[in-house]
């Protein structure tokens, strides 16, 4: 499993040689995510025409289940591997493309109502795992970064988290593998409990969007019930994205102060630099949505290239999970993810399921 | 994805090229979007 989340071309000086580096992974991406797409519509079709009842399998699983296969038996060649790595970037543009299907005035009663949930779920997640970390005799910073990861989105916050306490490369492997393993996991669980038990779109899709780390899983577990749940989740796990900096700098406050890590002398511009700007792009195409500055169709065609774009990262998600490497990370990280996740799951479908009831999400 | 004259982070990367293509659609440069 690769542990990278940035970009990283080859050492060349050229922009244009840079694109270059990432044209066949992009391509493999879209390839595996269209495969994924005729495979949905093919069985679809055949029941249709055969007069069958066949299962709907989403072209979500068929992409992340195609790119499974290729990373764990032929395993991917390294001309591949700088556009592969591309799949958080397509990501973040799906998601500032998807706020055109978002009122400025949904994104602030949902997203507020997310943010009042990610608050209570960021305060379980710390002290549970904390704990875990101390039950399971984890070294304290790997505790951290767990801690981090499983509170508020996985990958990216991990690595913010590991440069502001100076957690060491080991840990951070550790706790990204725990992460990326729960997460995979995740995708294939959440919508089956969503489906066991009835529950809506909208709350399935705050769910996926709490309990789920890492952003790209979040997005599949909720396109994998619904197109309106992936929008959800989507919404539920950028207020989620949105709180990383505070929790990152806290951490960076108590590890400076037992001086293990760097002072942060300037507050403000810790958290700008850790706040992830993709979010206010996000808010910013909702705002011009909202004064109508798209029509109808336009509209659609923003919805619909947000679409395209997570149809590269759930490819890229299939992709990047090698099995064999998984296997290879220590146990009692994972045990100590996996305890915490189950937990954080339950009362975040709790808390979910009593919002609904209070404030008929659907 | 940073360096040269484009030193912008994956995020600011991710949201030029989103904006870029809502400009492009706002105005109908690009055809309607199929699914």
């Amino acid at each position: 499993m690769s542990t990278s989340v940035a970009i990283e071309p080859p050492k060349s000086t050229t922009l244009s040689s840079r694109v270059l580096s990432f044209i066949p992974g992009v391509t493999l991406l879209a390839a595996i995510g269209y495969a994924g797409k005729f495979i949905e519509q093919s069985i679809s079709h055949y029941g249709k025409s055969h007069h069958l009842s066949l299962p709907n399998i989403e072209y979500v699983l068929w992409a992340i289940l195609i790119g499974l296969v290729i990373s764990n038996t032929v395993r991917v060649p390294e001309l591949f591997k700088a556009g592969i790595a591309t799949y958080e970037f397509w990501l973040k543009v799906g998601i500032v493309l998807l706020g055109a299907r978002f009122l400025l005035g949904d994104v602030i009663k949902l997203g507020g109502l997310s943010l009042a949930l990610v608050v209570i779920e960021l305060a379980l997640a710390i002290a549970l795992m904390t704990a875990l970390g101390r039950i399971f005799k984890l070294t304290p910073k790997l505790t951290t970064l767990l801690a981090v990861g499983s509170s508020i989105c996985g990958v990216s916050a991990i690595i913010a988290a590991k440069g502001a306490i100076d957690a060491d490369d080991e840990d951070s492997s550790l706790a990204i593998a725990a992460i990326l393993a729960l997460g995979a996991i995740a995708v294939f669980t959440f919508p089956f409990i969503g489906h066991l038990l009835g529950m809506s779109n909208h709350a399935y899709g705050l769910w996926s969007g709490l309990a789920v780390d890492n952003t790209a899983e979040a997005v599949a577990a909720g396109a994998l019930y619904s197109d309106a749940a992936g929008k959800i989740a989507v919404l539920a796990k950028t207020a989620r994205n949105a709180m990383i900096g505070f929790v990152v700098l806290g951490y960076a406050i108590y590890w400076a102060s037992k001086g293990q890590a760097q002072t942060v002398h300037n507050k403000a511009l810790f958290l700008w630099q850790k706040f992830p700007k993709f979010v206010l792009g996000f808010l910013l195409i909702s705002l011009l949505a909202t004064l109508g500055v798209f029509n109808k169709e336009q509209l659609g065609s923003l919805g619909n290239l947000s679409r395209w774009a997570f149809l590269l990262t759930f490819a890229g998600v299939g992709l990047r999970t090698n099995l064999r490497e998984m296997q290879k990370q220590g146990l009692r990280p994972f045990i100590v993810g996996a305890v915490g996740e189950i937990v954080i799951a339950a009362v975040t479908l709790g808390l979910v399921l009593g919002a609904d009831r209070v404030f008929h999400l659907s | 994805m940073s360096g040269g004259k484009f030193n912008l982070s994956l995020d600011g990367w991710a949201v030029a090229l989103a904006l870029l293509l809502a400009l492009l659609v706002r105005l109908n440069i690009v055809p309607k979007i199929p699914w």
